[in-house]
């Protein structure tokens, strides 16, 4: 019997023997990099392995001929390969990059794309690095749609204005940015390395709303490089090395063509001739002199990898820029360390570490303003040489606030050094399976020292900047007691200034499903946030030497010290909150999300301290329903969203009434320092509130087509306004102003697109490709009672108002005279039918607008809307092509619709001009565009459209072409690339470059005055990975 | 559960988390707890003084004494329009005269609003300050702007403001005398402080203000006291008498003190502890000696050239004929200047003008150390030689004896006249002693002569200022515009 049995059992065994297999071989992903951990499982068994450290692995398979072998990968596409009697199979995983179960991070928690209610876009830290910028802002400039980023300054370390739906305030309309749940503020993105970027999350709509009181701009969310466990190290070195130069020059007069159009101009106002000769040939090309190529240079280091219980990512990087104006006086430089390290502590405890370290340094000269060396470059005289022939340099007398920008540059020392701590450390704790209980700890703390030195300069006659009395570089003295004189020669300024946040947040995520189909995900949390800042700054004057070489205030010799003077300030905030999510998900196809949080904040008074901001949202996703039969669309979903947040950057404090004006007088001949309120108090003062609504709608057709729609209306309310009052109120005294009350509505409304195209990947070619476009229409609903309009940006020196915030119109919308041609002749002046005072011919003709028969220029009634520095549509376009191992990446921009003012010419008799002036009216019939040339009275320089260009613009901003070397020796791989930044810029512009953020707020945005241009940059580069 | 429960602790518990307060500063309501923070809120108030470069500009441009100037028509174009009577109610500078003048209203306010707070020794001279300032800001608004709401010994809250009326001048001019008397009767006739009120600048602020009013009784009482029991003397030499060196001296009775120590820009004209009238009247681009470089507003006209009689010192002295001086310079050939767009006379203000060695530090446009001298003691001569002489008994014997004590100064010949006669004289001796600091306009609306000397002049409208449009609208749209505009 026993011996039966064994047979039976021996010939089962055998025939199972017989069927069962071993199959082994090796997972790797597109480029040939071992996958480690990756599961291979035997499907409808659970039988399964998980790939070694070389990503190979073996597993027995019950048949060898009809089993399934299922190979799977968090963030590649799950694979499934028959066995079909082979024992040896390498599987190559493909990334799942626009997948919707990628996990997304949305604040306290994640979800996927699939399950997501709100519109959210999603960026991956690889696309972000490829541009090449050292700033994230710029780099993603283009890539996502609803956010429009235009840069501050090209200025190496330069800022962008990152606007998420649109102006909402003309106030702090900045994001709320953190990085690994720690805020970044838009202006310290200088310190994040683009490189140890793994994904970016921006949340647009109310769904942001999670961060109740701060979320009103939109909020973006960065987490960075993190690595994998069970793998080897991975290292990855990437250097490159590029030239900048300037992409465009304005065509500017020449000697020759200066000295005729001088002469017209001073004949024409009865003034005599300057120019006795008019050859004077070319002259100085001051844009020459002043631009220059620069180099830019980075290497970046990662290192990534884990164990069963731990991973660890870690990265270094040195980048350094010179810029196109100033060379290695606008330098960049920053070093990076960064390091991610997750433990698992026991089955239930979790510690995830983030630790980020920066250190910049910054030369910055004057730019984007009158003075800036960009406006002194285009209105220096071209018949000026730089130097005379003592090597001097030239004077550019006849203009007073024109300096030679040769001599600025030289003179000009300003450093800014930014040293910057950025952590968290976050303990997870699974207090059951499905209930986790997180405590995270963040901080960032900055120290930022300044170093301004002036010395001795002597500019010319009469200039402005000039701190020496006289060529001979004597110093200026001052009176420190009656008939007591002493010199006051060159000085520093030195600042020190340090700012710190802390923040604790504690949260419970529970998840749950009921009967199969009911799936509830919970959160809840507490946040506690903490900031102070504080600076000390002083300026001390007799730097021995005039030189940089002793700018230090220890160094200074002022007798007594005394002209030296010192400022400080300080300031703390505090914000406490607690939040609820409520994620309710039915059979899959139905998702509900509820959202509340409360805020308090140290910014507001006690009246309004507290606020409450809810959210609902919804999705359905109709391609899982029974009915849905669209084959060619896979997957869609509908969602919609409503609620409200808040807006709270405003000054600390401003509900109170606090002695901070100005109230100093001379008494003895010595300045007397008193009190005067400064801004007067509102103690109701609260947060500006965003309502917004989303409609959104997500689709996969085939495999490779998917489309994101959004339709938007967010109206903001009760914007933080400090609106004229009435001066019986006393608030027009020096540092006094009117309170900060909450008035006034702005509502954006849009829709966004994006599509992306990607070809199946198995071949040898490659393709993906992406459009993102965005409408965007802002107006002002209402401004608060008795005001109008709330005045903007000036118009040339001690001109017009030039830009509103109004009822009716865009935010920051300019406003001006329209023109209609030219006055042709006496005759037509007379004939007209409107009364221009002073008109003559060859002036510019305006338009009268309320009809009355003349033009007004004491009031606003002949004035218009004449642009808007807001685009209507903005585009971005992406394509990455990859044919073997040959690579092609290119990424365009555009913004189309909006406005600039050209507010860099000097409008005085000897500034120099561009050349469209040689067109301008000399004669009856010569130009119905340019006006005549004269030192006479004129209303020609009022602002009229004139002044304003069409500033739409389409830009490659970046195009790279690669090849990747597999295996060579020890490498893993080697990609060699070369890359370009802003190849070219198709646009009507007249200025150096149309992408232009804003300076002066939200209403400065569109005035160029001497902007600090993008450069166009080659580069080549190196990527090693081992 | 447990989060929410340790959440609702928090948030009812951590109310004292949130409730901060502002480090290293004072709240505007808890003051005025120490004679030092009486007299830091009186420097407070007497900061809005230092803009009175705008009435150096507006007194003389508006008149027939000179242009706006300056860089272009379109320049600070609100003084274009009034150099051509076409000022209307939109008008930056008028503002700035309505928004500061109230701001120092305010200040002053907020001290005398507090009065009662403490009682040391001293607080009468401050509240007397207090008083003096307030009148002399309401004086500004009343000749600029005739009825303008009066607000005494508190704030207003911005509800309060849009109900507030127009309060009749003459109302507005028994406060500033209550004002200026009481200051009057506190204050001493010698300040321990150069740039401190004294006795002799409230009597005779007051005397100028009763003058305004024709009450020439009262004047001549009140700017007789000055000039009898004052320690007032002109001052030798006239040319000299608007240099730094010479400021405060024996001829000064009220000045507005500035000082060269402190840069500033143009970001913020009213920030400024300079003399921005100076900078601004100096000659553009110019290169040369002398005088420093600027940006030539406020140029007086040759009909003011033409008022002086050959010989008489101050003519060289108040205006600067550009050309005969550099043609008198050593080397004219190498010294240049430009012409503003903005108009050209060929003559720049010479009392206040930008100098070699009066330059302040950078802007220094901006900057001039140079006082402006609000009431000099040869303006209270001729003021009390007016009153004498327009009052209902008159005595043109005192009168003729202080104007020509003016006269004497600079070397003219004595006059004689009485009756209308000499209020003539005296009034063009006005226009002689006094151009360019800021007094013509008003001199001509006072004497009712404007219609006759000021082009485009219109009766019953240029007497006064519009009040700005955008301050009727800012408090609540219910006053009346002045008089056809």
């Amino acid at each position: 019997m026993r011996t039966l049995i064994s047979l039976i059992l021996g010939i089962v065994l055998l025939q199972v023997q017989v069927l069962a297999q071993t199959v082994s071989g090796k997972v790797t992903d597109a480029e040939g990099q071992a996958l480690i951990g990756a599961a291979v499982i035997e499907k409808g068994t659970s039988n399964g392995v998980l790939t070694d450290l070389d990503g190979s692995y073996s597993i027995k398979v019950s048949n060898a001929q009809t089993s399934v072998l299922q190979f799977s990968y968090t963030g590649f596409k799950t694979q499934d390969k028959e066995v079909n009697g082979q024992s040896t199979l390498n599987i190559v995983l493909v990334e799942e990059a626009e997948a919707m179960n990628e996990v997304i991070v949305v604040g306290y928690g994640k979800s996927t794309k699939k399950e997501f209610t709100g519109a959210s876009s999603n960026i991956k830290g690889r696309n972000l690095e490829k541009i090449s910028t050292p700033r994230i802002d710029q780099a993603l400039q283009g890539q996502i749609s609803g956010v429009n980023i235009s840069t501050n300054s090209g200025s190496p370390g330069g800022s962008s204005s990152i606007r998420i739906r649109g102006l909402s305030t003309f106030g702090d309309n900045d994001p709320l940015i953190l990085v690994d749940g720690v805020i970044y503020d838009s202006e310290g993105l200088n310190s994040l390395n683009p490189s140890d970027i793994e994904t970016i999350n921006v949340l647009k709509d109310a769904t942001a709303g999670i961060y109740g009181v701060r979320a009103a701009n939109g909020v973006i969310l960065i987490t960075t490089k993190q690595g994998s466990k069970n793998s080897k190290p991975k290292f990855e070195v990437n250097m490159y090395q590029g030239v900048q130069q300037p992409a465009k020059q304005l065509a500017l007069l020449n000697a020759s063509e200066y000295a005729v159009i001088k002469n017209e101009m001073f004949a024409n106002g009865n003034d005599p001739l300057p120019f006795q000769n008019t050859f004077l040939g070319e002259g100085t090309d001051w844009q020459n002199e002043v631009f220059t190529n620069a180099p830019v240079s980075n290497i970046n280091f990662t290192a990534s990898g884990g164990t069963q219980n731990m991973t660890y990512s870690v990265g270094g990087s040195y980048y350094s820029q010179d810029g196109i104006v100033g060379g290695s006086k606008a330098n960049f430089e920053r070093l990076n360390a960064r390091m991610n390290f997750n433990v698992d502590m026991s089955d239930k405890l979790r510690l995830r570490s983030v630790f980020l370290y920066s250190n910049e340094t910054r030369n910055v000269l004057p730019e984007n303003g009158i003075g800036s060396v960009l406006y002194n470059t285009i209105n220096a005289f071209p018949t000026e040489a730089v130097q005379d022939t003592n090597g001097n340099y030239s004077y550019l007398e006849e203009v007073s606030d024109i300096i030679n920008p040769i001599a600025q540059m030289e003179n000009t020392y300003n450093t800014a050094w930014v040293n910057k701590f950025v952590g968290k450390e976050e303990v997870e704790y699974d207090l059951r399976p499905n209930l986790t209980f997180t405590n995270r700890f963040s901080y960032n703390y900055a120290l930022v020292d300044n170093k301004v030195f002036s010395p001795l300069v002597w500019y010319g006659p009469g200039k402005a900047q000039n701190t020496a009395k006289n060529a001979d570089l004597e110093p200026t003295q001052v009176e420190i007691a009656t008939g007591t004189l002493i010199d006051r020669g060159a000085s520093v300024y030195e600042g020190r200034n340090t700012y710190s946040d802390l923040t604790f947040e504690s949260f419970l995520n529970h998840e749950k499903t009921f009967a199969n189909v009911h799936q509830l995900k919970t959160t809840v949390g507490i946040s506690v946030f903490g900031r102070n800042g504080q600076g000390l700054g002083g300026t001390a004057y007799n730097i021995p030497g005039n030189s940089e070489e002793y700018a230090d205030i220890s160094a200074n010799l002022a007798p007594g010290g005394f002209l030296n003077n010192t400022n400080s300030f300080q300031y703390r905030e505090r914000l406490l909150s607690a939040f609820l999510r409520a994620n309710y998900r039915f059979s899959g196809k139905w998702t509900t999300s509820a959202i509340l949080r409360r805020d308090g904040s140290s910014k507001f008074g006690p009246n309004n301290r507290y606020g409450l901001f809810p959210t609902v949202s919804g999705s359905w996703v109709l391609s899982e329903e029974k009915f849905y039969h669209l084959n060619y669309i896979k997957f869609m979903k509908l969602r919609m969203s409503y609620g409200i947040s808040g807006n709270d950057q405003i000054d600390n404090f401003a509900y109170r009434g606090l002695l901070n004006g100005e109230g100093v007088y001379v008494f003895d001949d010595v300045i007397t320092n008193g009190v005067a309120i400064g801004r007067a108090s509102n103690p109701d003062l609260k947060w500006e509130t965003t309502r917004q609504f989303n409609l959104g709608l997500d689709m996969k057709m085939w495999a490779w087509f998917d489309i994101t729609l959004n339709y938007f209306v967010k109206n903001t309310r009760d914007l933080l306004f400090q609106p004229d009052v009435s001066g019986v109120l006393g608030t027009g005294g020096p540092g006094s102003s009117a309170p900060i009350i909450n008035a006034g509505d702005v509502q954006n409304s849009g829709v966004e697109m994006e599509l992306v195209f990607t070809t199946p990947s198995d071949k040898d070619w490659k393709i993906s490709t992406g459009l993102n476009a965005t409408y965007l229409k802002n107006i002002v609903k209402k401004t608060p009672d008795g005001v109008d309009f709330l005045p903007g940006a000036a118009f040339g020196v001690g001109g017009n108002i030039a830009t509103r915030f109004q009822e009716g119109f865009p935010i920051g919308y300019f406003i001006g005279y329209e023109t209609d041609g030219i006055f042709q002749t006496q005759a037509e002046i007379d004939a007209s039918e409107t009364v221009q005072e002073g008109a003559k011919p060859g002036d510019l003709k305006f338009v009268d607008q309320n009809g009355d028969g003349k033009i007004s220029f004491s009031d606003d009634s002949d004035l218009k809307m004449i642009g808007s520095p807001i685009p209507d549509f903005t585009f971005g376009l992406f394509l990455t092509a990859n044919w073997k191992d040959f690579d092609l990446s290119a990424n365009l921009f555009a913004a189309v619709g909006q406005e600039i003012i050209r507010n860099y010419e000097r409008q005085q008799p000897f500034a120099n001009q561009l050349s469209y002036v040689i067109d301008r009216w000399n004669f009856p019939g010569s130009s119905n565009e340019v006006p005549r040339v004269t030192t006479d009275l004129t209303r020609n320089n009022v602002f009229s459209d004139y002044f304003v260009e069409d500033g739409s613009f389409v830009r490659l901003r970046n195009i790279q072409i690669g090849y990747t070397f597999r295996k060579v020796k020890k490498l893993n791989s080697v990609r060699l690339y070369v890359a370009a930044n802003n190849l070219f810029t198709i646009t009507n512009y007249r200025g150096y470059d149309p992408d232009i953020g804003s300076v002066g707020g939200a209403l400065g945005s569109g005035v160029d005055l001497g902007f600090y241009p993008q450069a166009r940059t080659y580069m080549s580069g190196l990527i090693v990975k081992f | 559960m447990l989060t929410v429960l340790i959440s609702a602790t928090l948030m009812s518990g951590c109310e004292k988390f949130l409730d901060i307060n502002p480090q290293y500063t004072q709240d505007a309501e808890n003051f005025f707890e120490s004679p030092e923070d009486y007299e830091r809120a009186l420097i407070g108030a007497y900061d809005l003084l230092q803009s009175s470069f705008l009435n150096v500009w507006i007194g003389e441009i508006a008149s027939d004494n000179s242009i706006a100037g300056g860089e272009s028509v379109t320049d600070t174009e609100g003084l274009h329009e009034i150099d051509n009577m076409s000022h209307d109610a939109v008008n930056q500078e008028l503002r700035n005269i309505f928004r500061w003048n109230y701001a120092g209203i305010t200040r002053a306010n907020y001290i005398l609003e507090n009065k009662d707070n403490i009682d040391f020794e001293g607080k009468d001279a401050i509240l007397a300050q207090a008083r003096f300032l307030r009148a002399y800001y309401y004086f500004q608004l009343v000749k600029y702007f005739g009825d303008v709401p009066l607000v005494v010994d508190r704030r207003l809250g911005s509800a309060k403001v849009r109900e507030i009326p127009r309060t009749p001048a003459a109302d507005v001019y028994a406060q500033i005398e209550i004002d200026l008397r009481s200051a009057a009767d506190v204050l001493d006739w010698a300040s321990m402080e150069k740039g401190r009120i004294t006795k002799g600048a409230a009597l005779s602020l007051l005397g100028k203000v009763l003058l305004y009013q024709e009450n020439f009784t009262d004047a001549s009482t009140v700017l007789d006291r000055v000039i009898q029991e004052g320690p007032y003397q002109l001052f030798d030499s006239f040319p000299s008498l608007f240099f730094v060196e010479n400021e405060n001296s024996s001829e000064s009775v009220f000045s507005v003190e500035y000082t060269g120590a402190e840069g500033g820009s143009y970001e913020c004209l009213i920030c400024l502890e300079g003399n921005a009238a100076p900078g601004f009247h100096g000659i553009r681009q110019y290169n040369g000696p002398v005088y420093g470089d600027g940006n030539s507003y406020n140029m007086p006209t040759q009909d003011l050239y033409d008022a002086f009689e050959e010989g008489d010192i101050r003519r060289e002295a108040t205006l600067l004929d550009i050309d005969a001086f550099i043609a008198g310079l050593p080397n004219p050939s190498g010294i240049t200047y430009a012409k503003g767009a903005g108009g050209h006379t060929g003559y720049y203000n010479n009392k206040y003008i930008k100098r070699q060695g009066e330059i302040g530090l950078p802007d220094n446009d901006l900057t001039s150390p140079v006082n402006y001298r609000v009431i000099r003691y040869a303006d209270v001569l001729l003021m009390a030689a007016e009153a004498f002489n327009r009052r209902s008994n008159p005595d043109d014997g005192k009168a003729l004896t202080y104007l020509n004590d003016v006269r004497d100064r600079v070397d003219m010949v004595p006059l004689s006249a009485s009756g209308s006669e000499l209020t003539e004289l005296i009034w063009k001796e006005r226009r002689l002693e006094l151009s360019g600091e800021g007094h013509r306009f008003f001199d001509l609306v006072r004497t009712r002569k404007a219609v006759e000397e000021i082009e485009g002049f219109q009766e019953e409208k240029h007497e006064l200022f519009p009040i700005p449009q955008i301050e009727i609208d800012l408090a609540g749209g219910n006053w009346k515009q002045n008089n056809n505009y």
